[in-house]
């Protein structure tokens, strides 16, 4: 099922929680809304939901306008943050619930519901009760539940957030699995943007009620429209710099920060004062700074932290910038020690140019 | 446009609103006005409050209630703090009996405490007579001594539940850390623990003065001459020689004046200056020595077998042969408990009647006001939040004067029928409904309520399916403390009953009056049992303290 959002506006007092937002969700797409917390997706799966009216805009389930359509019949399927399991319920009433309440025959509730247990791996649980169960099968209960009644649309609100950081990483690879095997259109809340990469087909990202940017999770990550969503996506080192020349051979763009030359490739040229956007682990560690390689630049080092897989360096350089450098598997590296000098380069390719 | 307002629940809004305007604000509003009408003339007169404060009759009367509910105030502290320390920070054998027994004497009806004094240290009392045999005149019981006696006992649990209470709820890491930063034991608990608990002290002060001051049976039985304010007011109003109804409603006035000040205080004071902490480990509870510990055991045990003795002796009394006044201990028979089933069952049946009647009415209201009070937030719902608790702040026999005085005449006529006694009963007691059953829906994330809706549910059936079924523990325990608290009702009763409907109370109450101990005490006793059990059933089958949801 396609999902439409047109103009969609919302204001709770004088907080304006969605902004003009547009958005098209094909259909059995994996669809995800990414930002920091108070950034409006929740307001804007509870408007899918029917349990927010938006001020403005129109709502599509296909072709069909849901505007004014209740809650419980907009055949939603809505996994809360907190599972909201009824408690007093088991879990085998717990997913029939939905069931019972489209009065389907009980023999065909019980086999949906065999179905959907053996889907998420909760065979022999049927009849505790929520509080007998961990937090991790009490949220394939509540994706159970969601589910056991194939509606349109599955919305899920920050469904991991509750649970440890493992059990985190194999319940977003199961639900994935889940998804793709019904290809059931789905749209997830999250505010972790690691999560976001690994379940999503496409994601958008949003800030103060605005969508920042939509787009696959690679094109968001490598071609961040924005500094808000290159820093929020990863970290990255954002450069403000001067436009001095362009080659249009080379396509190459020369710019200039605190006396340093930074080229970077680019099909156009741009404004006056631009912002660059340079990954961490985009930047090499070069032997010195005597080899004259174009953007090879030195700088003090101000803090190691070295995580295992990666070492982190923080360098002050171009005068009065930290720039932070990532060096993946540093098992052969000579580690640098905070106040010593190191040099660093990065391609003319590697600088992503950000609107400012 | 109409159809969008005509939703089911503003309908229930506006049948709740005016339920309680019915039975609260209407009747207040009538004894307000009666207060300042002249009762022969019909006219507007200031006279009743001119006497008021003209006469020192009258000033005594507010002086006793003052002064009583002081005294008493300040031996429920001098009782109820310490044992609400002991018993939470300290290792005590028995604790969990020495606790639950320690809570009882708030339940019992305090007018049959007042019996048992009567029975022990009245002119005819046992201990009283034993002491004046040997040549010793002990002071009777009669008087603010005995007032204060009977209060003190019933009411410092009170004190020890809130303080009990607030200092489990002190994470051990407040403590800890004020230990790590160099303070020794005493300068902890002085400038950390004490501080942290004295809210609750206060508010356990402000409720026992409110109790007290309200309290009808105790200054009736054994104040004799020593007036006070609920007792005069009820004098005023039922007297002989035809009654005042312009004084009676302006000591009801004074009175609720009073108290609605206690209850102002104590929402806006005491829970503003208290602290909500979440408490991840509570404080540790320590091991004495032997002597500190058998000490404290002591002092518990002392204290809780003082506030129960009384109890014990009227159901000893009630298998005791009697004669009018004249009790023969010692002597057993099953008389008073014959007399009272076969010759008099009456009240015994009115009183579960009433009391069933105001409790199935009372739930059903109490689940709708929670619901609109912790779901519908609004400032309809602020309203009914505060006016719901007014009737906690109203002495009973205030209430008993205003529904009296207000429904014997007019369109709706009720003085002189069970239906008044239900209505004083249900809006009595209601909140106690509506405590329990919200507080539970407090923790019942909306959530739940969304994810129902989602699966399809329409949102009044969701409210059914899924809202009620886990308010029930709530429900259940709410409606045992109405019909429990609603059982041992006297101060509004006395007031609205009327000849075939006397209760069990009035009937104890009565008999007391005109010395008659043996079948009061038989009725007495089946009073209590019947008070005892429903809260022992809900103590084991919801494990709940009665007294954590009062």
């Amino acid at each position: 099922m396609q999902v439409l959002l047109k103009e969609i506006n919302k204001s709770f007092g004088n907080l304006k929680a969605i902004d003009n937002v547009n958005l098209l969700i094909e259909d059995g797409e994996f669809f995800t809304l990414l930002g920091p917390s108070g950034c409006g997706k929740t307001t804007l799966l509870r408007i899918v939901a029917g349990f927010c009216k938006p001020d403005t805009g129109d709502i599509f389930f296909g072709n069909k306008k849901v505007n004014n359509i209740p809650p419980h019949k907009r055949e939603t399927g809505m996994v809360f943050q907190n599972y909201a399991l009824f408690p007093h319920l088991t879990v085998f009433d717990n997913i029939a619930y939905g069931l019972k309440a489209r009065k389907i025959s009980k023999q065909i509730i019980y086999s949906k519901i065999e179905k959907i247990l053996d889907k998420v791996q909760l065979k022999g649980l049927e009849d505790r009760y929520p509080g007998q169960l961990s937090g991790g099968q009490q949220q394939r209960v509540a994706l159970a539940r969601a589910l056991v009644i194939s509606p349109q649309v599955l919305l899920m609100d920050e469904p991991l957030s509750n649970l440890d950081a493992k059990l985190r990483v194999g319940m977003r690879e199961e639900i994935k699995r889940i998804q793709k095997d019904l290809g059931i259109t789905t749209i997830y809340v999250t505010h972790d943007q690691e999560e976001a990469m690994a379940v999503s087909d496409r994601l958008a990202i949003l800030n103060f009620g605005k969508i920042q940017q939509i787009g696959t999770p690679s094109e968001i990550y490598f071609k961040p429209l924005n500094s808000f969503v290159a820093g929020f996506m990863g970290s990255s080192n954002l450069i403000k710099v001067n436009v001095i020349d362009y080659d249009p051979q080379k396509s190459l763009l020369e710019t200039e920060v605190n006396g340093n030359r930074i080229y970077v490739k680019s099909d156009k040229i741009s404004d006056k004062e631009l912002i660059i956007s340079l990954r961490p682990e985009w930047i090499k560690i070069a032997d010195n700074e005597s080899n004259k390689k174009v953007n090879c630049f030195s700088g003090k080092v101000i803090n190691v932290t070295f995580l295992g897989s990666v070492l982190r360096y923080k360098v002050e350089a171009f005068k009065n910038l930290i720039i932070t450098i990532e060096i993946q598997d540093p098992q052969f590296y000579e580690i640098k020690k905070e106040g010593e000098t190191i040099f660093f380069q990065f391609g003319v390719d590697r600088p992503v140019i950000i609107e400012s | 446009m109409l159809r969008k307002y005509l939703t089911i629940w503003n309908i229930i809004f506006l049948s709740v609103f005016i339920i309680l305007f019915l039975s609260l604000i209407y009747p207040l509003f009538s004894i307000f006005k009666a207060s300042f009408i002249n009762p022969e003339t019909g006219k507007f007169s200031i006279e009743s409050y001119r006497k008021f404060f003209h006469y020192a009759y009258y000033l005594r009367c507010l002086g006793h209630s003052i002064f009583v509910s002081l005294i008493a105030t300040f031996f429920a502290l001098i009782i109820g703090i310490p044992f609400g320390f002991f018993v939470s920070r300290f290792h005590v054998p028995g604790k969990s009996i020495i606790k639950t027994l320690g809570t009882l004497p708030l339940i019992l009806p305090t007018f049959i405490g007042a019996e048992a004094w009567l029975l022990l240290l009245g002119r005819n009392g046992l201990l009283y007579n034993l002491f004046h045999r040997i040549g010793i005149d002990i002071p009777s019981i009669y008087g603010w001594k005995g007032i204060v006696l009977v209060f003190a006992l019933q009411f410092f649990p009170y004190v020890f539940l809130m303080v009990s209470s607030s200092i489990s709820s002190i994470d051990s890491s407040l403590e800890e850390s004020a230990r790590n930063l160099g303070a020794n034991s005493w300068r902890v608990f002085r400038t950390i623990t004490l501080p942290i608990v004295t809210p609750s002290i206060f508010a356990g002060a402000l409720v026992v003065f409110y109790l007290s001051i309200e309290n009808f049976g105790v200054p009736i039985l054994i104040g004799e001459d020593y007036k006070v304010l609920s007792v005069q007011a009820y004098n005023e109003f039922i007297s002989e020689m035809g009654g005042n109804p312009s004084m009676a409603g302006t000591l009801s006035m004074i009175l609720l004046f009073i108290t609605l000040s206690v209850t102002v205080l104590q929402k806006y004071w005491v829970e503003r200056k208290s602290y909500v902490m979440s408490s991840l480990r509570p404080p540790e509870v320590k091991r004495l020595k032997p002597f500190p510990t058998f000490f404290i055991w002591f002092f518990c045990v002392f204290i809780v077998s003082f506030a129960l003795f009384p109890f014990i002796v009227v159901i000893i009394s009630s298998i005791t042969k009697t004669k009018g006044p004249v009790m023969y201990y010692g002597q057993f028979s099953l008389e008073n408990f014959i007399k009272a089933f076969k010759i008099a069952p009456r009240p015994i049946i009115n009183s579960f009647f009433l009391a069933t009647v105001a409790t199935i009415i009372g739930i059903i209201f109490g689940i709708l006001v929670s619901y609109l009070i912790v779901r519908k937030k609004g400032f309809t719902s602020y309203i009914l939040d505060v006016l719901i608790m007014v009737p906690l702040a109203i002495a009973g026999t205030v209430l008993g004067i205003a529904l009296a005085s207000t429904y014997n005449k007019g369109m709706i006529v009720l003085t002189g029928t069970w239906m008044i006694l239900v209505l004083s009963y249900f809006i009595r007691k209601v909140p106690f409904s509506i405590k329990t059953t919200s507080s539970l829906l407090h923790q019942i994330d909306t959530s739940i309520e969304e994810a129902s809706i989602n699966l399809g549910v329409p949102p009044l059936r969701t409210f059914i399916k899924i809202i009620v079924p886990i308010m029930l523990p709530g429900i259940f325990a709410g409606a045992i403390l109405m019909w429990v608290t609603t059982l041992a009702e006297l101060s509004s009763t006395i007031v609205l009953y009327y000849g075939p409907w006397a209760t069990m109370t009035v009937e104890i109450f009565q008999r007391i009056g005109s010395a008659d101990f043996g079948p009061a005490s038989a009725y007495a006793t089946i009073l209590i049992i019947s008070v005892l059990i429903p809260l022992f059933i809900l103590h084991k089958v919801l494990g709940k303290d009665l007294l954590s949801t009062m």
